[in-house]
Order: structure tokens, then C-alpha cells, then sequence
């Protein structure tokens, strides 16, 4: 590895760690390796949204070129939002693209990733079928988004009637996770969730 | 056919004809603007006269303000090349234009947000010396610098790098980035980016878009379907779009042609004019029998094709569904017309275009047989390569007419029904008629007769121009009405 980006890396560790934001839990950040290429963050889901109480892990990964190019970082924990795939948990933020500047370090990106938590852009979305809800059913979104944050980041909401739905798909044998994307895109209408799983 | 369009032709041009006739020789730039309702005024330029050319702007610029060559540059890019304006700007209002070219931010910065005691990229403490910065002020060590522009470089950008700090737009000149990168490669190919980069911000100039050519053009207008041909691999494009030339299309419609034809959004028509969807499963299903009673394939679902009712609930009542006017069914069948009549029109125009496609490729071929006919004749004693010259006239003239039919088609096709487009169409299968006659006498050419080839010639690129005169949309004051 380069040895700017080490140096960074390290820094930008040190700066984190002793940061006000890990002091209060907002986010969290960890080694993978010892070679400083892969780390872990972690981000507490923003309160007064449907992730509150969630806990979200982020795959870094540090290009050899850093800080001249922007790090890979992509959500490990599932979430339903519209600018994160909801398949591979790839991010959709211009400063993980064009808007990288060397200048940015991983703290003011985690705290954009958290930031993205609280406001979506649904113009610009990673995820279609996401964006698509969030635009014509904000109700039904902000269930949806809550009820994936308690089944996979440890919310404290838990949705009865979704949970049911999923059970009554699990029972005919269809896979958990695949049976709740199902819901999920059709509206959390069985009929049309089953067929297209039976399709 | 021929009889009838000879009267025709005397009829309208005749006198014109003799007029011509007699002043051709000294008056031959003058009439070509005016018989060739394509002519367009461009010169074909090496990289080298370009440069020349960039430079002109470039020194003017750079004199007139009392500025680094290096900053003339950042400022014409994003003025896209006008010195003119940039001078006037810059004595009414210099910081606006500083600021406008991205040279400045638009808020002074406070000095104290980089330091110059740690280098906030590096995070190294490198002495005070080794530190520069853009007209900002965000400092960063020389090594830093060096490896941001080596990274943007390698990436393909050159004009647009950026300073490295957060939310600052501010570019880098070209004497700043140089400054920090050695590498001789490195620095050619940023030079080389730099180029590219100007031509194509430069409403004057255009890369000719031939596979590996080398050349320029330049131009004055760029609106419109305007021809413009290389001087080294002899493609015709349109300058104001980039894609091949397309007249008498104009540059939106030849694109939402190409697109169209490019992107098989047609399948999807196919799909909605021979297919219907399983009403229970959705799935979709084309017919490949006469019978109505359908099984799905995919869940056995029973139901009848003409109304997609359950067939079990059918049965006895099938010869009752197609009578039901209102039935909602019916809306949806009229959908399913209206798509397969629009798959039946784009086929119509999409044929002939392909057809006339093919046949300019096959043309090039009878081009360069007839040279070597030619060749072989006149190694033969048979005549001069002026005396058959006329036979290689004539079958570039072939070209250049077929060229024009196949671009009248996506033109008709997106054309309002009405008179114009009767018109239009009229006058095309004038042009195409006259157009396989001369296609004919040519791959005759030798049996045919001399003066017969020439007038038909004559005939046919008369049919073309007539056709461009009226329809080419800078010509006709009629314009709005071709428009989609």
C-alpha cells in the first residue's frame, strides 16, 4: 500500500477514535487488516427518521491511490433507503464519486453517510423499485424502511403485520430475506409477491 | 417516365439552364453557393493550424489583459473561446470574470482554514517551502499536488482538475499542474488531453469523427444540417451535430432516429402488438395457434384470448365476448392496433432506409470497380482518363444522390400527415425513381449512351436539390412546419 494512503488512513483513525461523534456513539470505525486497507464503519441510524435505534456496518475499502481517489464504501447491514441498493448495499453520494475532494477524510464521509440516512435524494436514486415507493407511498416507505431497521440493524420498532406476511411466505418454503424484498417491492401485497416469487 | 420528367424539367429550369450555362467559368464560387442548397463554408484543418489558430486567441488574450498565458487558457475555456467578450468582461467587472472562469472562488478565504504546518492530505510535516496553492489559499504539500494531478491526469481529465480541499471548485492552470509533474510522459499526455479538450470547448471546431483521422474542421455556423467533408478519409458529417451528415433531416430528428433505430424500442411495440399477458400471472404470452381457448404455459391458467375472461365461466358464452362493445377489453385491443400500426410505419421507413443503406455500400464497390474499368481502358489505348471521366462522375453522383434519399426517410417519417409531407413525399419518389434509373445506366455505363448518362445526371441531381432547396430547414422559410 501506498504509503501516503497509510499515513491517512492512520490519521484519519486517530481522528475518528477521539472524535465527539464516537464519544457519543454516533459512529464507529475498526480494522479489518493489519495493512490498513479494509476497515468497518459504523453508523447509528439518525433519530426522527425510520432507521432511529438502528446500528448500520460499512465495508471501507481503501484504494491504493487514496486519499487522490475516493474510498469504496458500501452498507454490509441491509437497509431500504432510496439511494443504497437494497440487493448489494452500494451507495449512491457525489462525494464517493465526482465530488471527492483529497481533502475529505473518512469522519466527514461517515458523517454524509448519516446525514444521507436523514434526508434521501429520490432524484438521484441507487435503487429504483426504493426510490419509486418513497415518492408515491412515504407512508408505506417509512413502515417498510422501519421494519427492515428492526430485522436487520436491531431497531426497536417491529412491524406485526409485515412480520406475518414474511411468516406466511416462509412457510410455503421461500427464503427469508428473498420473501421480504418480495413484500416489500409489491407494496407488501401477498398475492402479488407470491406470484412473482412462484413465477 | 424519363419523357415526362425531361418536359417537366425544361419547364421550371430552362432558362436558368442557358444562363448558367454561359457564365459558368468565371462565376464558379458564386454558383455553387447557390446551386447546391447543402453549400456550407468550412476549411479542413491539420492539428498544427489549429494550435496555431488556439494560440492566436490564447496571445490576444493573454497580451490585451496583461495575464500568464496559463490563466488566458482557464479563462477561454469556460468562455468558450470568445476573447472578445472576455476583454469587455473583464473591464467592467475583472473579478466576476476571475471568479465566472473558476481562476478565483467566489468567497475570499480565511487564511486560517489550511495551515501550513501539516499538510492536510499527506498528513506529513514537510518545511514551509514545499507548500503551494491555488488562487484559494488551501495549501497542501508539493508531493500531494504532484499525486492528485497524476491521478486526474491518468483519469483523462486536464482543463477541469480541481483544487484538492472540500467544496472548492477552483482549477488548476496549466503552468500550476506542470510545475508539479516531472514525468515526461506524463506531462505529453496532459498536453495532449489539453488539445482535445480545446477543440471541443471551441463552438468554431469540430474532430472529424473518422476512425483515427487526424483532422479539423472549422466552421461559423453551427446550427442545422450542415455538411462538412474530410480531406482525409472523405466522411461526410454534419458539423453541428457530429453525426453523419443528415440532410435534409435535422440534427434532433436524425438523432431520435438513430436512437430509435439503435436502442430496439420496437421490440417492445412487437411485443405489445403480438403478445397479451396471462391474466393471472401476468406472464406474457404470444399466440402461435388460431385457437382462442389458452392455457397458460406458466401457471395452467385457462382463459379466452379475445376477452381474457376465466374460460370455465366462458365456455357456452365464447361467441358473446366479441360482441360486447364496451367491454373494457376492447380499449385494450385498440391499444394493441394503434401499436401494430405503428410498428407496420417505422417499417415502412426503417426498410427503405436500411435498404438504401445497403445499396451506398454496394455503390462504393461499383465505385471501385469502375476505376480499374477505367484503368484497364485506358492502359488499353482506348481513350484518356479524360475522355471517362464523365463515367466516374456520374457514379459519384450516384452516391451523393443515394446519401440524400436514405436521410429523407427518417425526415418523412417523423413529418406531420398534410400537404407538406404529400409534397415531400412526391418530390422523394421523384428523387428515388430517378435515382435507379441513373443507378441502372451506370452499371451499364459502357453501353450506354454517352449524352443519355449525362442527362440523366443532370435530371436526378436536379431532383435532389429541388428536394434540399425546399425541405433543408435553413432554406425554407417555412421551417416550422417540418418540425416534429
Amino acid at each position: 500500500m501506498a504509503n501516503i494512503a497509510a499515513k491517512r488512513i492512520k490519521r484519519e483513525f486517530k481522528e475518528v477514535m477521539k472524535s465527539e461523534e464516537v464519544a457519543g456513539g454516533d459512529i464507529k470505525l475498526e480494522l479489518v487488516n493489519d495493512c490498513w486497507t479494509e476497515l468497518q464503519g459504523e453508523i447509528a441510524g439518525p433519530p426522527d427518521t425510520p432507521y432511529e435505534g438502528g446500528t448500520f456496518l460499512l465495508e471501507i475499502k481503501v484504494p491504493e491511490t487514496y486519499p487522490f481517489n475516493p474510498p469504496k464504501i458500501r452498507f454490509m447491514t441491509k437497509i431500504w433507503h432510496p439511494n443504497v441498493s437494497s440487493a448489494t448495499g452500494a451507495i449512491c453520494l457525489d462525494i464517493l464519486k465526482d465530488q471527492w475532494a483529497a481533502a475529505l477524510t473518512l469522519r466527514t464521509v461517515l458523517l454524509s453517510i448519516q446525514a444521507l440516512l436523514s434526508a434521501a435524494e429520490p432524484n438521484d436514486p441507487q435503487d429504483a423499485v426504493v426510490a419509486k415507493q418513497y415518492r408515491e407511498n412515504p407512508q408505506l416507505f417509512n413502515m417498510t424502511a422501519r421494519h427492515w431497521t428492526n430485522i436487520y440493524a436491531g431497531g426497536p420498532t417491529s412491524v406485526w403485520e409485515f412480520n406475518q406476511k414474511v411468516q406466511r411466505l416462509l412457510d410455503m418454503g421461500i427464503d427469508e430475506h428473498q420473501a421480504r424484498v418480495a413484500l416489500s417491492t409489491y407494496d407488501w401485497e401477498l398475492e402479488r409477491a407470491t406470484e412473482q416469487l412462484f413465477c | 417516365m424519363s419523357a415526362e420528367s425531361d418536359m417537366e424539367y425544361s419547364d421550371n429550369d430552362g432558362d436558368d439552364y442557358y444562363y448558367e450555362g454561359q457564365d459558368d467559368c468565371d462565376m464558379e464560387t458564386v454558383d455553387r453557393s447557390k446551386s447546391d442548397p447543402e453549400y456550407f463554408m468550412f476549411s479542413c484543418l491539420r492539428v498544427e493550424e489549429v494550435e496555431k489558430l488556439l494560440n492566436e486567441s490564447i496571445e490576444l488574450l493573454s497580451n490585451s489583459l496583461q495575464i500568464t498565458p496559463s490563466l488566458a487558457k482557464v479563462m477561454l475555456y469556460a468562455y468558450e473561446w470568445n476573447a472578445q467578450e472576455i476583454i469587455k468582461k473583464y473591464k467592467e467587472n475583472a473579478n466576476e470574470v476571475l471568479v465566472y472562469s473558476r481562476v478565483k472562488p467566489p468567497m475570499p478565504q480565511t487564511q486560517g482554514n489550511s495551515s501550513r504546518s501539516i499538510c492536510a492530505v499527506c498528513a506529513s510535516t514537510p518545511p514551509l517551502q514545499k507548500y503551494s496553492a491555488l488562487a484559494c489559499g488551501h495549501y497542501f504539500c508539493n508531493d500531494c499536488w504532484a499525486m492528485h494531478f497524476e491521478v486526474q491526469i491518468m483519469q483523462g481529465v486536464s482543463n477541469t482538475i480541481q483544487c484538492m480541499a472540500q467544496d472548492c471548485e477552483v482549477r488548476a492552470p496549466e503552468d500550476f499542474v506542470l510545475s508539479h509533474v516531472t514525468k515526461p510522459a506524463l506531462r505529453e499526455r496532459y498536453q495532449q488531453f489539453m488539445f482535445k479538450d480545446h477543440v471541443k470547448s471551441h463552438p468554431q471546431l469540430r474532430f472529424c469523427p473518422g476512425p483515427n483521422c487526424q483532422w479539423i474542421y472549422q466552421a461559423w455556423v453551427r446550427e442545422g444540417a450542415r455538411r462538412v467533408e474530410c480531406q482525409g478519409c472523405e466522411l461526410l458529417t454534419c458539423f453541428s451535430c457530429g453525426a453523419p451528415h443528415h440532410a435534409p433531416t435535422d440534427c434532433t430528428t436524425i438523432r431520435r432516429w438513430l436512437t430509435k433505430c439503435a436502442d430496439d424500442s420496437e421490440t417492445a411495440n412487437y411485443i405489445s402488438a403480438h403478445t397479451k399477458d396471462c391474466p393471472k400471472c401476468q406472464i406474457c404470452i404470444e399466440k402461435n395457434g388460431g385457437c382462442n381457448h389458452m392455457q397458460c404455459g406458466a401457471c395452467r391458467h385457462d382463459f379466452c384470448w379475445v376477452c381474457l375472461g376465466d374460460w370455465r365461466s366462458h365456455g357456452s358464452e365464447y361467441y358473446e365476448c366479441s360482441r360486447y362493445k364496451e367491454d373494457p377489453n376492447l380499449a385494450n385491443d385498440s391499444q394493441h392496433a394503434q401499436a401494430r400500426e405503428a410498428l407496420k410505419k417505422y417499417l415502412h421507413y426503417y426498410e427503405r432506409w436500411e435498404n438504401h443503406a445497403r445499396s451506398l455500400k454496394l455503390e462504393e464497390q461499383t465505385l471501385a470497380s469502375l476505376k480499374s474499368r477505367i484503368n484497364q481502358k485506358v492502359m488499353a489505348g482506348e481513350g484518356t482518363w479524360i475522355d471517362w471521366q464523365y463515367l466516374w462522375d456520374a457514379a459519384r453522383l450516384l452516391k451523393r444522390c443515394r446519401y440524400t434519399l436514405q436521410y429523407t426517410y427518417p425526415f418523412a417519417y417523423y413529418m406531420d400527415v398534410g400537404p407538406r409531407k404529400e409534397l415531400f413525399e412526391y418530390q422523394q419518389a421523384q428523387l428515388e425513381a430517378e435515382i435507379e434509373n441513373l443507378s441502372w445506366k451506370v452499371e451499364r455505363a459502357e453501353t450506354t449512351d454517352r449524352g443519355d448518362l449525362e442527362n440523366q445526371m443532370d435530371i436526378a441531381e436536379k431532383r435532389r436539390t429541388t428536394l434540399l432547396k425546399d425541405f433543408l430547414e435553413f432554406n425554407t422559410n417555412n421551417a416550422s412546419s417540418s418540425k416534429i
